[in-house]
């Protein structure tokens, strides 16, 4: 009977979700070009998964969407938690102020990456004119061209637009702590950094875990930001492993290499989940006791 | 071609199903229906952003689930004709099409819009062709996609169908074949073109070094900030580009027997010119790696360069007085060659080619027929100030008139017309160059470096695809 009841749920995740992913799995066990009709569809086995590993541009498109994900949530999570700091404390205004700061979440990527790609621009981007004016940097300077230069945008980007996510969520976690123990601290003479990191921090875990596991899922799947602000470049230099995929799949239509970089990327994005789920079972648990 | 892409049309999604759909035991129904799991696959997680991909697998599984719904249209129905419908080009075509309907009665030809962009529209008729559908009938084909298509068996031969050949410019011809069989008429055609501001240039440089100094006497003297702009963004107007510089220097990226050439010397010799033009004391500001046409061409027409490489859409714009400060004051003429070389033009343009499956060859192949003859290409000359690919309207005095652009300057450019490399391919090949090529400019790699490793991976890319040396053969 509950399997019964179960059963068109069961069926739709089964269609939506199970059924595409066994698919792509099995088309990246074949050597299958769309441009190439005259090889045919051969099974290759792991083949794709082999040249994979030694191509370097997945090589250091892996190390790339790692590396985004780490410093942009690393940064989100440290200036969320200032804004929801300030965001707690704010006595008036405070509907307004937590509208105001929400607004870049509420734009939408694509649009967001536009605004900054702007910003950004080398002839009249408003940041890199008044940069040059101020003569730190020189006049042919151009973000997009500089392969270290051109991640600045992109983090800069994600970091304005997800920040407010992040400290509306560390938010949420600090009403949950009850003031009458910033109260108890205070009267045993802890000073302000002390109640931070002996209450607010320690109470804050379970909230910090859950923000760094949704930020780092969604870093992972980097694409639009850099569709958008680098298109990949200079050369591959922030090429995402989504995007990629993307290029093999839809550009060069290579489908079954194309389908194995999507597994790939299906296969970090997963095991991120586990790890960040298990993170967050223990910080419960812990709190629990 | 390589213009900046306009918005994109919804393509007509009932044209994909019909093969899908014929579900039988056949291998050749089989193989579709692979091909349907395949494009559903491509909405996995990580493709975010392909909506194309997702719209086409949601419309298979739709298919799939009510096949009677998508049941293919019986023939006779109306010819089927798909390529570039946006402003003039679609009063142009729209105006061809229907005449054709007038001189053969009871023929219905519908226009089926694909998107404006190169790369959409070939992926949709990548996915269209695999497939085998029936429509469209007769495609307009980017000049750079003929051979992938004839040898992937998805266009037909059309020797039969144009017995004057020879009248067509002869680059344009190259890029029709495929190992010797014309697979697509030229239709338009694009050059390259180098211009230049008269009033600071008068005499267009004889050779590379002296387009060189020119554009940085220029810039010296405070004439205008940029010396040279081009299209340098990590794109296919990039290889064209590169394509220019090497011929100049008298190098290739592929020889007469489709073996790889562009770690050569004469290729090094190219980059390491481009490159050195985006140093510090060059001529070319860094920002145009970041730039297609259109950008390159807003700098021109605000006086900020002394010269441009672009296409020849640019003339009506930087004509237009009331928008440009440079009207008048302009001309064009080949690329220059520096020693060794030769000046070239990287040829663009479309192609008409029939799809190898119509129901009709014979009438497809009339419509082609019909849509190059000289009158219609006057007519789009005319309206849409595209090039005629025909050699003899330029020689004849035709065209007078017709096009805004001085005919004296084209024809000089379309004489040093250059194909990019014809196999099947190239849009892999040119991938690769591109990354390669913007990896030596943005300072990442050395010229020689990166040439020699894309150099290997074209290598490594034919010989997958059974292309290696000569007798390339699927």
């Amino acid at each position: 009977m509950a399997w019964g009841l179960a059963a068109p749920a069961v069926g739709v995740i089964a269609l939506v979700a199970l059924v595409p992913i066994a698919a792509t799995a099995w088309e990246a066990l074949h050597l299958h070009d769309l441009r190439m009709p005259w090889l045919g569809r051969p099974f290759a086995g792991a083949a794709n998964f082999v040249e994979a590993a030694y191509d370097p541009r997945f090589r250091a498109a892996v190390i790339h969407t790692v590396g985004f994900a780490t410093v942009s949530v690393a940064l989100e999570l440290v200036l969320g938690l200032a804004l929801a700091l300030a965001m707690h404390a704010a006595s008036r205004g405070r509907g307004l102020f937590r509208t105001a700061a929400l607004l870049p979440w509420t734009i939408p990527t694509v649009v967001a990456a536009l605004v900054w790609r702007f910003i950004f621009d080398a002839q009249v981007g408003v940041l890199t004119t008044s940069l040059r004016e101020a003569g730190i940097v020189g006049t042919s300077f151009d973000w997009f061209v500089h392969p270290l230069a051109a991640w600045v945008p992109v983090v800069a980007a994600d970091v304005w637009k997800t920040t407010p996510f992040v400290g509306l969520l560390l938010l949420a976690g600090l009403q949950t702590i009850d003031p009458a123990l910033h109260d108890a601290a205070r009267v045993d003479g802890a000073g302000p950094v002390r109640r931070f990191l002996t209450i607010t921090l320690p109470l804050l875990a379970p909230a910090i875990v859950v923000a760094a596991a949704f930020r780092t899922l969604d870093a992972l799947r980097l694409f639009d930001l850099v569709y958008v602000l680098t298109g990949g470049g200079p050369g591959t230099a922030t090429e995402p492993l989504s995007m990629y995929a993307f290029v093999t799949l839809m550009q060069r239509l290579r489908f079954g290499y194309g389908s194995a970089l999507s597994i790939t990327v299906f296969l970090l994005t997963f095991v991120f989940a586990l790890v960040w789920v298990r993170a967050l079972g223990r910080a419960l648990a812990e709190e629990r006791r | 071609m390589h213009r900046a892409s306009r918005d994109v049309e919804p393509y007509r999604e009932e044209r994909i199903e019909p093969d899908y759909i014929r579900a039988g035991g056949s291998d050749r129904n089989a193989h579709h229906l692979t091909g349907a799991t395949s494009l559903a696959d491509t909405a996995v997680p990580g493709i975010i952003g392909a909506a194309m991909p997702m719209r086409t697998g949601v419309l298979v599984l739709l298919c799939l689930s009510a096949a009677a719904a998508c049941a293919p249209s019986s023939r006779p129905g109306p010819l089927t004709f798909s390529g570039s419908a946006v402003g003039a080009e679609a009063d142009v075509v729209r105006r061809q099409l229907a005449r054709f309907g007038e001189r053969y009665p009871g023929v219905r030809v519908e226009l089926r819009v694909t998107p404006d962009a190169a790369d959409q529209r070939r992926q949709l008729y990548v996915q269209w062709l695999n497939a085998r559908t029936e429509e469209p009938d007769v495609l307009q084909l980017d000049v750079i996609w003929t051979a992938e298509f004839a040898a992937a068996g998805w266009i037909l031969p059309l020797d039969a169908a144009v017995p004057d050949a020879g009248d067509f410019v002869p680059a344009a011809l190259t890029a029709a074949r495929w190992r010797g069989t014309l697979y697509a008429v030229p239709w338009f055609i694009d050059v390259g073109l180098l211009y230049r501001r008269t009033d600071l240039v008068p005499e267009a440089p004889r050779s590379l070094s002296g387009l060189r100094d020119a554009a940085r006497r220029a810039v010296e003297t405070g004439a205008a900030p940029f010396g040279l702009v081009w299209q340098g963004a990590r794109y296919e107007g990039l290889v064209t580009v590169f394509l220019e510089h090497l011929g100049a220097f008298g190098g290739g990226i592929l020889d007469e027997d489709g073996r790889v050439i562009v770690d050569a010397a004469p290729a090094v010799s190219a980059l390491t010119f481009m490159r050195d033009a985006l140093a510090p004391a060059g001529f070319a500001p860094p920002s145009v790696l970041t730039w297609q046409e259109e950008q390159a061409r807003f700098a021109f027409q605000n006086g900020d360069a002394v010269f441009m490489r672009n296409w020849p859409y640019a003339w009506g714009l930087l004509a237009d007085a009331s928008r440009s400060r440079v009207a008048g004051r302009f001309a064009v003429a080949p690329f220059p060659a520096a020693d060794g070389g030769r000046p070239t033009a990287a040829l663009g343009g479309a192609q008409l080619a029939v799809n190898a499956h119509t129901a009709d060859p014979a009438l497809a192949r009339e419509l082609v027929a019909f849509l190059t003859a000289p009158e219609q290409m006057l007519e789009r000359a005319r309206l849409a100030a595209q090039l005629p690919a025909r050699q003899s309207l330029y020689d004849s005095d035709a065209l007078a008139g017709a096009l805004p652009l001085p005919l004296d300057q084209i024809g000089a450019a379309i004489a040093a017309a250059q194909t990019r490399p014809v196999t099947p391919v190239y849009s892999e090949l040119s991938e690769i160059l591109q990354v390669r090529l913007h990896r030596a400019l943005t300072g990442q790699q050395e010229p020689a470096a990166a040439l020699r490793d894309a150099a290997a991976e074209m290598r490594a890319l034919l010989a997958r695809a059974g292309l290696t040396g000569e007798g390339t053969a699927p």
